[in-house]
């Protein structure tokens, strides 16, 4: 009885559940995503998009509602996708989980350089320009610096950072009352161009949302998590949109479409409400956020290799403890290397992308483990279901593909290279899986036959593209190249093929 | 069919140089050296596409190479 009684105060209520999704949610994104977007994608609107992001992630948040209930133990989508599934695919949404993990906290590395950069450029401008151009150097050493805290397992105040996030927004706001802003049309235009924008933003700001399902995976923590994750989910929803949509009005009325180069668009925006504190607040808004999301990144990042080392689709190495610690120290430093590999390169919109890419066919993997476990276990207790099944995990899975098409529709050189990248990332998790658990069992041959496909398609895609793009000096070299690859393709798949 | 083992190995020597060519190049573009980043024109953008590209190439090729020497030398 003492115990239930104690373990039922342990718990969270509503209030703390909701605290996790805004937790979750609110972080770096805000204040280097809306750039690109208002600047270079749609313009004001922009803020259609975060509407209709809210609304297409809570369709899907509906679906980790009901298997994070039925399935209450930690690893999330990983977990939710081995069970429904087992094998690839729950490899692929744990290394996809991954991926946009790696990429989402290289671009917080690239927004605490930004920002601190902004920072400096109110309060000691002389300094600026050496902080921009010595970034690289900065995000190793803040990713060392925070390889070390995670390593020794230290826990980042979440809650004392979403409250005074909600303040600076809050205040914010309010000063703007007395702001003449300039009134904007949010409405996308009904031509084919603006909507394929209005979908590529909505792709590309859609990592603002995706935090949120850390209220899913503290499922277990709260209390009554058939009711309250639910309940919970929609008020950080509604909550998180209406923030999104008030502070992203205000900054569309303050800076115009023109003004890119005048610097953030929130920072600019609360420079020009709220003077040089609102610039100064925001800044430091920026940098305590985008080192928060790298902490967590880290954590996330190692828990997911750690369970996948633990079921045997990665080296045990991944596994290894810290003995005095007790965090896994070589899967930190494993994912932190990657980190600094993408953060120094400098290229905000291309993470942009790839962050929302890994997390929208995580998504997409999601719903339909929603579906499979409907069929294979029906019987499964289900604390909360999804309303409207199976509408609500088809829109999930409808909109997730839809986002990964058309920011190529509209052909976004970024979104291009972010998807073709992500793809070759893929390719490389099915050869990961075949080596570590088909080839294994079987022998090598089918690598072999494998490798001999991916040698000739690279050879013959050289040759046809290779002369379109490289200066004609370099035309032989290019089709010796393809010329190689293609010759060592077919030796190596006819040379399988006769051993067999 | 049977494969003569000289000419494979030759060839899988080769696409061994070219994937450490490519490696190489990869990691100029990456540490800017020799400024190869300005002298093809990148855009900043577009350098991890680049680099992701050149190390899937890189590593199938030496995966490829590596096997047609083998093949060689048994």
């Amino acid at each position: 009885m003492s115990g239930k009684l104690l373990d039922k105060e342990k718990k969270s209520g509503l209030a703390s559940a909701i605290i996790i999704g805004l937790s979750g949610a609110i972080g770096f994104e805000i204040f280097v995503l809306l750039n690109y977007a208002y600047f270079n994608l749609s313009g004001p609107s922009m803020i259609s998009a975060l509407i209709f992001c809210g609304l297409i992630n809570l369709t899907t948040m509906l679906s980790y509602s009901e298997l994070s209930a039925a399935i209450p133990e930690v690893g999330g989508e990983y977990t939710y996708t081995k069970v429904a599934f087992g094998g690839i695919i729950s490899f692929m949404a744990g290394s996809l989980r991954w991926l946009a993990s790696v990429f989402g906290g290289a671009l917080a590395a690239l927004v605490f350089v930004e920002q601190l950069g902004s920072l400096f450029s109110i309060l000691l401008p002389s300094i600026t320009d050496l902080i921009l151009i010595n970034g690289s150097l900065l995000i190793i050493g803040i990713i060392i610096i925070l390889v070390i805290l995670a390593v020794r397992g230290t826990e980042a105040a979440s809650t004392i950072i979403v409250v005074a996030f909600l303040a600076i927004f809050l205040i914010f706001l309010s000063m703007s009352v007395t702001y003449t802003l300039t009134p904007q049309n949010i409405v996308p235009e009904a031509s084919p161009g603006s909507i394929a924008s209005f979908f590529a933003t909505t792709a590309y700001i859609f990592p603002m949302f995706v935090g949120m399902r850390a209220l899913v995976a503290g499922a277990p923590q709260i209390r009554n998590p058939g009711k309250n994750v639910p309940r919970a989910l929609l008020v950080s929803t509604i909550l998180l949109t209406v923030v999104y949509f008030a502070v992203a009005y205000i900054g569309v009325g303050v800076v115009n479409p023109t003004e890119a180069d005048a610097g953030p668009l929130l920072n600019v925006a609360a420079s020009r409400i709220m003077g040089t504190i609102g610039g100064v607040l925001f800044s430091l808004a920026g940098i305590i956020a985008s080192v928060s999301s790298m902490g967590t990144a880290m954590m996330v990042q190692s828990s997911l290799l750690g369970g996948m080392s633990r079921d045997g689709y990665l080296p045990k190495v991944l596994q290894k403890v810290h003995k005095r610690f007790g965090t896994r120290y070589v899967a930190i430093f494993a994912s932190s290397l990657c980190m600094i590999f993408f953060g120094t390169s400098g290229a905000v919109v291309f993470l942009g992308y790839a962050a929302s890419f890994g997390s929208l066919l995580v998504f997409a993997l999601v719903n339909l483990s929603l579906i499979k476990l409907r069929r294979k276990m029906p019987r499964l207790k289900r604390p909360f279901t999804s309303p409207f099944y199976p509408l609500t995990p088809f829109v999930g899975i409808v909109m997730s593909v839809l986002l990964l098409v058309f920011p190529l529709v509209l052909r976004d050189v970024n979104a291009e290279s972010a998807i073709i990248s992500s793809l070759g990332l893929v390719a490389i998790v099915f050869v990961t899986y075949y080596l570590r658990m088909v080839v294994r069992e079987i022998d090598f041959d089918r690598l072999r036959v494998a490798v001999g496909g991916a040698s000739f398609g690279s050879g013959v895609t050289i040759m046809v593209l290779g002369p379109t793009i490289v200066p004609p000096s370099l035309f032989p070299f290019i089709l010796l190249v393809g010329a190689v690859s293609v010759i060592a393709g077919i030796l190596n798949i006819v040379a399988a093929r006769t051993k067999n | 069919m049977k494969i003569s083992r000289v000419p494979a190995t030759i060839i899988g020597v080769v696409q061994c140089v070219i994937a450490v060519i490519a490696m190489v190049f990869m990691l100029m573009l990456y540490f800017n050296m020799l400024q190869v980043q300005t002298i093809f024109n990148l855009p900043p953008e577009l350098l991890p596409f680049y680099l992701i590209v050149l190390g899937l190439f890189s590593l199938i090729s030496i995966i490829s190479g590596g096997y047609l020497v083998l093949r060689g030398q048994k």
